[in-house]
């Protein structure tokens, strides 16, 4: 037998000293539940790789459980939170009329605060030890890109994301896009539109403030690639770092963009830097058409900006952005009337256990809107599975969806090249203190 | 605590010795940290640079920006590294870690260098930059600052150690020597007042049996000085000037 080395030794023994804590926790030896459980079943049905067995997973006889990670707190949260209210009253409603062939759609949430390596880390909780059905509902590129590669990894567990609250290009791209189906419309589209237009009434000089990460990066390069085809290029450039608040300031990075001479801003950010940008900008005279994109979250970035300010019509007079659902006014759209009547009937809460500050909730908003939708897909496609719900199947059942009519103004598909439902971008500007469907950027913006 | 004359002298020495030992050592601890640490950060870099650079071909040739900005935040949160590019082969900027923005510096420098840099950037600090060609050069490079004020941290904490532990030394010596000092001098305080005694008090009986009896220098000196005040006495009483009787 070898002798051991000093160092072997004392490796050992510091090993067993640390390993001690870990030996006396509760259940230490014992397996979770679910896991337990999950292991019996396969082996009466006499499987023993867990891999290769992923049906039943997720789902009982009485629920349909989805994973959601998502921001329900720090300075994103009201995005996270109003995406699962709008998901939720679709959801809740399917539910108080017997659900999916009598199984209930249940939400195992987690908060990652916007941040990568928590989501990380409630993904894996979510596919090996809660065994979900499917992930739901995600919020953000920096999160959903570092989430991706685990999908890849888990590729034999059939674990799908369903409509991830980001219009970054990774999802939607190999080789990583088999993994996730999207129904809103990409940056990409959202910041050629607001280029197209911008470029339509003269306002070439366009910069762009954007967030220090891959989501910021992804709006950049929309809107880079956009330029590109006009022959022009990105006249300046400011960033912020993640979960920066609004009573930090960006002067910076305003007199940074001023020094560009821009005639328009593109924001890539979160609802309260961009505000903050705004009401710098606003207050340095950049006075410039500032556009942002839909995950901004309109309504928190208005709220933001406006309360207690009398002069707020100077703050968003110039403001435009763009939306990848219709405005939430608009009745005359089936599936907005349908959403503001369970928004209302069902009044649905942020997810309790994970909330950890305070958050007044909005009647309505594009992103609770954006969720509600999101949930109907969800549904329609869970129902399309049938009375037994497999992993294995989730990816065929989402290329029936063809033409479907979700209840607005375009029809949704799907299928082995597509895996985006939506391609629709709109723009609204703020009238009379709400967002509302921009009409003409000629009359609007037009210097 | 009153310092013994005779040792005062020595104090100082100790002192400027201290002084000595803990300049000497400081200096070359600055020079080793600072060698070995700006070594290890430049290769440190470089390695860090060359992974980058090695996994952006794929993400350059097929993917969007996106994904290779969230490569490199990844390695924006390995302490020392400050920020962190990726030029085109056009030195266009297609991703970056700077906040509020491109500091002017760099966006106006020569990216094709793949030389180590050393930057001065107003506000932000001091820095190393290495570069890591993508594709031998062709679709690009990845630049990557380390931050030297992290270095000279590291630099004042361990001088800053080490000072502290000689000075701790140093007190201790003091004070001990101090304390040795008095022990010392105590037997020959004792020496003098017996001997000032015996000068004073020749006609009485001035013998101190403690000191006497002790078997060290300090007992010696006592019974010489008892032994020349009998010789004076005995000298004194014959007539003869002290010592011719010997």
């Amino acid at each position: 037998m070898r002798r051991m080395t000093r160092r072997e030794v004392l490796g050992s023994g510091l090993g067993g000293f640390m390993a001690i804590p870990w030996l006396f926790r509760p259940n230490a030896w014992a397996e979770p539940d679910d896991l337990t459980d999950q292991r019996r079943k396969q082996e009466m049905n006499g499987e023993t790789n867990p891999d290769a067995r992923t049906e039943q997973t997720g789902v009982t006889d009485a629920e349909i459980v989805l994973g959601v990670s998502a921001a329900f707190s720090g300075p994103s949260r009201g995005l996270g939170i109003e995406l699962y209210r709008g998901a939720n009253a679709y959801f809740e409603h399917v539910n108080r009329a017997g659900g999916i062939q009598g199984r209930k759609v249940v939400l195992k949430t987690y908060d990652d605060g916007y941040q990568p390596n928590p989501a990380v880390t409630n993904t894996m909780t979510l596919v090996q030890q809660d065994q979900v059905f499917a992930l739901f509902g995600y919020v953000g590129t920096p999160t959903v890109t570092r989430v991706l590669p685990m999908l890849k990894k888990f590729q034999g567990k059939n674990a799908y994301l369903f409509f991830p609250f980001t219009g970054a290009q990774p999802q939607r791209e190999p080789p990583y896009g088999d993994f996730a189906f999207n129904l809103r419309a990409s940056y990409r589209q959202e910041t050629a539109g607001l280029v197209d237009n911008f470029v339509s009434i003269g306002n070439k000089r366009i910069a762009v403030f954007y967030q220090a990460d891959a989501y910021g990066r992804s709006g950049w390069a929309g809107v880079r690639l956009a330029m590109s085809r006009y022959g022009l290029q990105i006249a300046g450039e400011a960033t912020y770092r993640r979960g920066a608040k609004f009573s930090g300031s960006m002067r910076r990075q305003v007199e940074i963009l001023k020094q560009s001479n821009p005639s328009a801003v593109i924001c890539i950010g979160s609802y309260a830097a961009c505000a903050a940008f705004l009401r710098d900008a606003v207050d340095l005279g950049l006075e410039v058409p500032i556009a942002n994109l839909s995950f901004v979250g309109s309504e928190n970035l208005l709220k933001l900006i406006t309360e207690g300010r009398d002069d707020s019509r100077r703050y968003t007079n110039l403001l435009v952005n763009s939306q990848v659902v219709p405005s939430y006014e608009d009745t005359s759209i089936p599936a907005v009337k349908q959403y503001r009547e369970m928004m209302d009937r069902y009044d649905p809460q942020p997810p309790s256990h994970v909330l950890k500050e305070d958050y007044t909730s909005f009647s309505y908003s594009f992103v609770s809107l954006e969720g509600f939708l999101n949930a109907k897909l969800m549904v329609e496609i869970l129902r399309r599975l049938g009375d037994q719900p497999d992993r294995n199947k989730l990816e065929d059942a989402v290329f029936t969806i063809s033409d479907f009519d979700i209840g607005i103004d375009e029809r949704v598909s799907f299928g082995p090249d597509r895996r985006q439902g939506l391609q629709q971008v709109y723009y609204t500007v703020v009238e009379s203190g709400r967002f509302v469907t921009l009409k003409s950027w000629e009359g609007r913006f037009a210097s | 605590m009153k310092i013994q004359k005779l040792f005062q002298k020595t104090l100082v020495g100790i002192f400027f010795l201290f002084a000595v030992i803990s300049l000497s050592t400081s200096a070359l601890c600055i020079y080793t940290v600072d060698t070995h640490l700006s070594a290890e950060y430049e290769s440190n870099s470089r390695g860090i640079a060359k992974t980058i650079a090695d996994s952006s071909v794929d993400i350059l040739l097929n993917r969007d920006l996106s994904a290779l900005q969230s490569l490199i935040d990844q390695f924006i949160e390995i302490q020392g590294i400050s920020y962190i590019y990726i030029t085109s082969e056009h030195g266009e900027f297609l991703a970056h870690t700077f906040v509020p923005g491109i500091p002017t510096e760099i966006a106006q420098s020569d990216h094709s260098s793949r030389a180590t840099v050393e930057r001065n950037l107003p506000g932000m600090g001091d820095f190393v930059e290495v570069s890591s060609p993508i594709l031998a050069g062709v679709a690009g490079a990845v630049h990557i600052g380390m931050d030297t004020g992290l270095i000279a941290l590291k630099i004042q904490r361990a001088v800053g150690q080490q000072v502290y532990l000689i000075s701790s030394i140093f007190i201790i010596g003091v004070f001990s020597a101090i304390w040795l000092v008095r022990l010392a001098a105590k037997p020959i305080d004792s020496v003098i007042a017996y001997a000032a005694r015996l000068a004073r008090e020749r006609n009485k009986d001035s013998s101190d049996d403690t000191l006497l009896a002790r078997d060290d220098e300090v007992g010696q000196l006592a019974r010489l000085f008892l032994y020349f005040s009998m010789v004076m006495d005995f000298d004194k009483a014959r007539g003869t000037p002290p010592g011719e009787n010997t």
